[in-house]
């Protein structure tokens, strides 16, 4: 016993004296830990030396600190009141029937080597992108569909003009609705290339108050440009980090530890028992909210999408039955630990959802909190099935349901493995299917391949109701095994009930922002979905993001919010400006 | 163990003055071969985790292996967990971060890592030996087709095929990954064994076997394959073990069994859901635990039956 | 031993040519088999990242367009085997327009750093041990202690890996979580970036090592029973030559020939295996980039990284059969 001890202890000396001489490398260029701020990656950076986020369709050439720290947005979307916060520009303005917008621009910004920000960069990159398909950036392209010409007015006001009438045109494209927006490229930089979707923009350049050190498959580092004209016009002080890293970070557990041992200052997405263990080991760690839920919803609220044209689902009411019978309650404590709350309707609950939300409930249209079993099952009898054992029957077939889930996470699985044990325990057959991620997205889901999936298709609406309800409408139905348009509709929602709805969700297109009526529109329109039940609204997606503030302070939270806190969106910069030095 | 006694020198006569008792008795034990005690115990263990299997079926409830069985994160009897809640007799082993009783999944899941690591291995070996001696002993083309061909299928990255079946038929069973692991497991026998095998056929006996009119077969399978055996034994131990780490790994990816509990999917979900930081030991520690168990289960049989097929090995 | 036969030399150059021709065919057409779309797969990737994808049919032909996929198949294959020729993968579909090569290229170095050095570290220490375990004169502390450490070969990579983290970055801080070198290091010629490089891969190193040496110690001890039974054991006990002599010129040195084989073997199988050690200690290696263009069907990729084991396996192999015969005797080339 004393031996082993002994041996034991003699070999860690051993080890510790090994490490001992190269325990402390030095680099020329350091800046102190209490200087610099590091932020979780959740990926790796494959390609560290192209900085051409227009070809980009997964977001990590913009993600990695680029459109956080040194690209910045024109507008910010305010989650808590719906307002743009104006960045690069200070306002706009639509013309009635919302088919022109002209933007004003900020004066006195400039690129980080000197050059001036003005309008010719706006039409400049917005013409590239209209004119280059070969642009396939989910932003470059949605500005694409969106813009029949743009015109220069003065060195700071632009007007586009649209192919149709979009009151949500500057939000969607320019507001950083969610993650991203379209980022405006330096003329004089970009001029110079023959083809933009070869060009790697390295080194790149930026208007933020950051610029480009260096980047490896696993890190990004960003220094202070003190020089920054936000700083030198009276725009926003100079951020207080001097160094801006974002690091991968390897799954829960490693990024668990880094935020313990204080090597990240934020993290993504964990879950609440591994959060609640680093508050152990860490008493700096915190949350959006002090206590449960902790976790804040991101804007893609989680459902039960339900093929309406396979047997015996395309019945309504057996769909209603299933919302009876899933209990979204234990959802929220079981497979999310707590970290959630049911979702009362499609949309995603913030501040500026509100109005939407109360109609919709305050007609009596919505889910309740709790499940209703016996009511399910008196749907289901209703319809001719009759329990037999263990599960229904009719005709001497079983009701039987595959699930199809996405195994790339644990919340899918889990939520998953929830509902199938309810739906057997009330006399359903049901099974999950996991299916690899791009298989989910590229096969099963745009396809109509599946009988219910768990997903978030209804994902769009944050400030005003058409970027979801507008998914559900007839004019995107095509059959089964064929391409579902912009993965809208993939239920196929077809017949009288999914055409009124489409009819008033189609007049809310055009309507301008605010406009009183909508919030009763909604309400009309969603008694159609809650009579049909395409798809069943579960919880809302959770998102339990922690902050440490060992280093640093000011991250937004429930308390602090100025905004949400996803910071590896482009509306990081308003986080990185908000820190100030601990002690 | 039985070596409290220095290896005894082979040239030593079967003198039986000085020896104690207790030797004299293990020294006519050997008349029989097989009652060796490591392999007794090597047996025993592997025989017990699946009895654990068997006989827990009937005595647990094995539909606790499904999400919210129990309160979740419940530490095993008499221990407690982070909250200060004290584990109970519902869930002996405690429960997992989504109220799976652990007991259960490892009275499901042992026996099925093991019927996994040892279809994968006892298929790949069967591939091997028979591709290996055939390579070896009969040579010329169908040497040729062989090596290439396990050269081939030794370079393609396992990965790559797996994920291609998993995309193409979605879920599958614990057969079908056995199978499918067995792909990865013979080319190293065939050419470990084609080797040995080529420098075997120099050999003495061999060739005496030859001389003597003996037919291929019958020298392949009767001369030299037990000569091949410790060295074989040894490889399938590993790969049965490999066989289960592998199964591991691809649980990890999202490929196995999806329904179905293992001890590699136990592990994962405790990995994955930050058991460790959580000290949540019991979720990934006795899982691991009963894994150790299997390996020195084989481990066991692995040195008996050397010892049964090498009588130089056996010690007083 | 003697000159190598030319014609052993071609058959066996032959042979190579053969097998990377061969599994290079084969890994250009296993992903195809599954029928999945990169196009559908990168377009599926935007859809998952929040609302309705605008102009999705477009994008989607455009991104076929790019990738090369509306050509017809036999001209996608000529093509492919043209790049591979001149050792160009073409261009990544997940990460376009990066070429594979430079992907590859920064990849190889980590791999081969820390892969190797584990695999040689764990070849000796392996064989090592199983050599003492069959050896008579090895004391009884590691008759017994050597079949105990092997208990770890049961371990998962990827739990020894977070353990040791937990252990030894977490709790006694002693070395670095993550990454293949420190935030303030810049890569380069430097004694800074030397260290910090060795320092960063101990951890990832010693995770493989301790649950891979006990598969080479069985193998291992395998032999050495054959071994010591062989006539020319006997013979050089009975000349009285001395115990530790025997063991390494006599018995290891002829039990470990098939190891070797076994050496060039692992090569391939070890940078798919390591996947997962590299992914929670976010080491930027080979068998990570494997996995990612597995997952995002960035087939450029896949054929990149895996032509670059392919050849490291196959010439390893070549090689071996090349010098087997000279270590062993008993073999003629030609055989």
């Amino acid at each position: 016993m004393t031996s082993t001890k002994r041996l034991l202890l003699t070999s860690c000396a051993l080890a510790l004296a090994l490490a001992a001489p190269v325990a402390a490398p030095v680099a020329a260029q350091d800046v102190a830990r209490e200087d610099t701020v590091i932020f979780d990656l959740d990926r790796t950076i494959q390609d560290p030396e192209n900085f051409n986020w227009m070809t980009d369709g997964t977001g990590i050439r913009r993600m990695h600190g680029a459109h956080q720290a040194m690209w910045e947005p024109l507008f910010i979307l305010n989650y808590g009141t719906g307002e743009l916060d104006p960045w690069l520009a200070t306002g706009f303005q639509g013309n009635a029937d919302s088919t022109e917008f002209t933007i004003t621009l900020r004066e006195g910004v400039t690129w980080s080597d000197g050059e001036a920000f003005d309008a010719d960069d706006v039409v400049f990159s917005t013409e590239m992108a209209m004119g280059n398909e070969e642009l396939t950036a989910r932003e470059v392209a949605t500005l694409r569909s969106q813009v029949a010409s743009v015109e220069k007015v003065d060195d700071l006001t632009v007007t586009f003009t649209l192919s149709a009438p979009n009151p949500r045109f500057v939000v969607e494209n320019f507001g950083v609705r969610i993650f991203g927006s379209f980022l405006v490229m330096p003329e004089h930089v970009w001029s110079q290339t023959d083809n933009a979707a070869t060009f790697t923009f390295n080194p790149p350049i930026g208007t933020g108050p950051y610029t480009f050190t260096s980047a490896a498959s696993n890190r990004a580092i960003w220094d202070r440009n003190d020089d920054w004209w936000g700083a030198a016009t009276g725009f926003q002080d100079l951020p207080e980090p001097q160094r801006v890293v974002f690091l991968e970070s390897g799954g829960e557990e490693s990024r668990a530890q880094l935020m313990a041992t204080n090597q990240l200052d934020a993290a993504q997405n964990l879950s609440v028992g591994t959060f609640e263990a680093i508050q152990a080991q860490n008493p700096n760690a915190m949350a959006w909210y002090p206590d449960y839920p902790y976790a804040v919803a991101d804007p893609c609220a989680r459902q039960l999408e339900i093929n309406t044209t396979v047997a015996p689902w395309d019945n309504a009411a057996m769909r209603k039955a299933v919302a009876a019978i899933i209990d979204r309650t234990q959802i929220v404590n079981i497979a999310a630990e707590g970290a959630t709350t049911p979702s009362a309707t499609m949309f995603a609950q913030y501040g500026s959802m509100d109005p939407f939300i109360s109609a919709v409930v305050d007609a009596g249209h919505g889910l309740p909190e709790s499940a209703d079993v016996e009511a399910g099952q008196a749907l289901i009898e209703g319809e001719g099935w009759s329990r037999n054992g263990d599960y229904y029957e009719k005709d001497g077939e079983t009701l039987a349901v595959e699930i199809h889930v996405n195994s790339a996470s644990t919340e899918y699985t889990r939520t998953i493995d929830m509902v199938v044990e309810q739906l057997q325990r009330a006399g359903v057959d049901a099974r999950s299917v996991p299916v690899e991620n791009s298989v989910f997205w590229g096969e099963v889901l745009p396809f109509g391949n599946y009988t219910m999936s768990y997903s978030w298709l209804s994902c769009g609406s944050v400030n005003e109701p058409w970027a979801s309800m507008g998914r559900y409408t007839v004019q995107d139905v095509v059959p089964v095994g064929e391409r579902s348009p912009g993965f809208n509709n993939t239920t196929r929602w077809d017949g009288p009930a999914a055409e009124a709805y489409s009819e008033v969700v189609n007049a809310m297109a055009a309507m301008p922002l605010g406009d009183p009526a909508i919030p009763g529109m909604v309400a009309d329109a969603y008694q159609h979905l809650d009579a049909e039940m395409p798809f069943i609204p579960l919880v809302q997606a959770f998102k339990l993001m922690p902050f440490s503030t060992t280093y640093w302070e000011g991250w937004p939270s429930d308390e602090n919010y100025y905004n949400h806190p996803f910071f590896h969106w482009n509306s990081g910069h308003q986080i990185i400006h908000n820190l100030t030095r601990a002690n | 163990m039985t070596d409290q006694n220095a290896a005894v020198p082979e040239t030593a006569a079967p003198d039986t003055a000085g020896l104690t008792k207790a030797q004299i008795r293990r020294m006519k034990r050997f008349d029989n071969p097989w009652r060796n005690p490591k392999l007794t115990w090597g047996l025993g263990l592997l025989l017990g985790i699946i009895a654990l299997g068997l006989i827990g079926r009937l005595f647990w409830d094995t539909d606790m292996v499904f999400t919210g069985s129990g309160l979740p994160r419940q530490a095993p009897v008499g221990l407690e967990n982070m909250r200060g809640q004290v584990g109970s007799w519902a869930h002996p082993l405690g429960t997992d971060v989504t109220g799976k009783d652990i007991l259960a999944l490892l009275i499901v899941g042992a026996p099925n890592s093991l019927y996994v690591g040892v279809l994968a291995s006892l298929i790949g070996m069967s591939i091997g030996i028979f591709l290996g001696f055939s390579a070896g002993f009969i040579g010329g083309r169908v040497d040729d087709v062989i090596r290439v061909g396990s050269d081939v299928m030794i370079t393609i990255p396992p990965l790559l095929i797996l994920v291609v079946f998993q995309a193409a038929y979605g879920d599958i069973s614990l057969t079908i990954m056995a199978i499918l692991i067995a792909c990865f497991v013979w080319q190293s026998p065939t050419r470990l064994i084609r080797a040995q095998v080529l420098s075997m056929r120099e050999s003495g006996y061999v060739q005496m076997a030859r001389l003597s009119g003996a037919s291929t077969m019958h020298i392949m399978f009767r001369e030299m394959l037990p000569n091949l055996v410790p060295y074989l034994f040894g490889s399938f131990i590993a790969n049965v073990t490999t066989s289960i780490v592998t199964a591991v790994g691809l649980e990890v990816l999202g490929l196995g069994p999806q329904r179905v509990p293992t001890l590699g999917r136990v592990i994962y979900d405790a990995i994955n859901s930050g058991a460790l930081i959580q000290n949540l030991w019991w979720w990934w520690g006795i899982p691991t635990i009963l894994l150790a168990l299997m390996f020195i289960g084989l481990l066991l049989i692995n040195l008996g039956l050397d010892e049964v097929s090498n009588p130089r090995l056996r010690r007083l | 031993m003697g000159r190598i036969p030319i014609s052993y030399l071609i058959n066996r150059l032959t042979t190579l040519v053969l097998t990377v021709l061969i599994a290079a065919t084969l890994i250009w057409i296993i992903p195809r088999l599954s029928g999945l779309d990169p196009a559908s797969a990168a377009l599926g990737r935007m859809a998952a990242g929040g609302g309705s994808v605008a102009n999705s049919d477009q994008i989607l032909e455009q991104l076929r367009a790019t990738f090369g996929l509306d050509q017809p198949l036999i001209i996608q294959y000529l093509l492919y085997v043209k790049n591979t020729v001149t050792l160009d993968f073409g261009l990544s579909t997940a990460s376009f327009p990066t070429p594979v090569a430079a992907m590859v290229g920064n990849a190889l170095p980590w791999t081969i750093g820390l892969m190797l050095i584990s695999l040689i570290v764990t070849f000796i220490i392996g064989n090592l041990l199983g050599a003492l375990m069959v050896w008579e004169n090895t004391p009884r502390f590691w008759k017994a202690a050597i079949p105990a450490a092997m208990v770890f070969t049961s371990i998962p990579p990827i739990l020894s890996g977070l353990l040791l983290m937990y252990v030894f970055s977490t709790q006694l801080r002693w070395f670095p979580l993550s990454g293949p070198y420190g935030l303030n290091v810049e890569p380069g010629w430097s004694v800074e970036f030397a260290s910090s490089v060795l320092y960063h891969g101990f951890l990832p190193a010693l995770s493989i090592v301790v649950v891979t040496f006990g598969f080479w110690a069985l193998g291992m001890r395998g032999l050495m029973i054959t071994v010591q039974g062989e006539d020319y054991t006997t013979l050089a006990k009975a000349k009285g030559l001395r115990p530790r002599y025997i063991l390494y010129r006599y018995m290891i040195r002829n039990a470990i020939l098939p190891q070797i084989t076994a050496f060039a073997l692992k090569i391939g199988m070890l940078v798919a295996g390591q996947v997962l050690v590299e992914r929670i200690f976010a080491y930027p290696g080979m068998g990570k980039l494997l996995y990612d263009a597995i997952l995002t069907q960035d087939y450029p990729v896949i054929q990149g990284v895996s032509f670059v084991i392919i050849l490291m396996t196959a010439i390893a192999v070549f090689l071996v059969d090349l010098i087997y015969p000279f270590v062993d005797p008993r073999i003629r080339h030609g055989g």
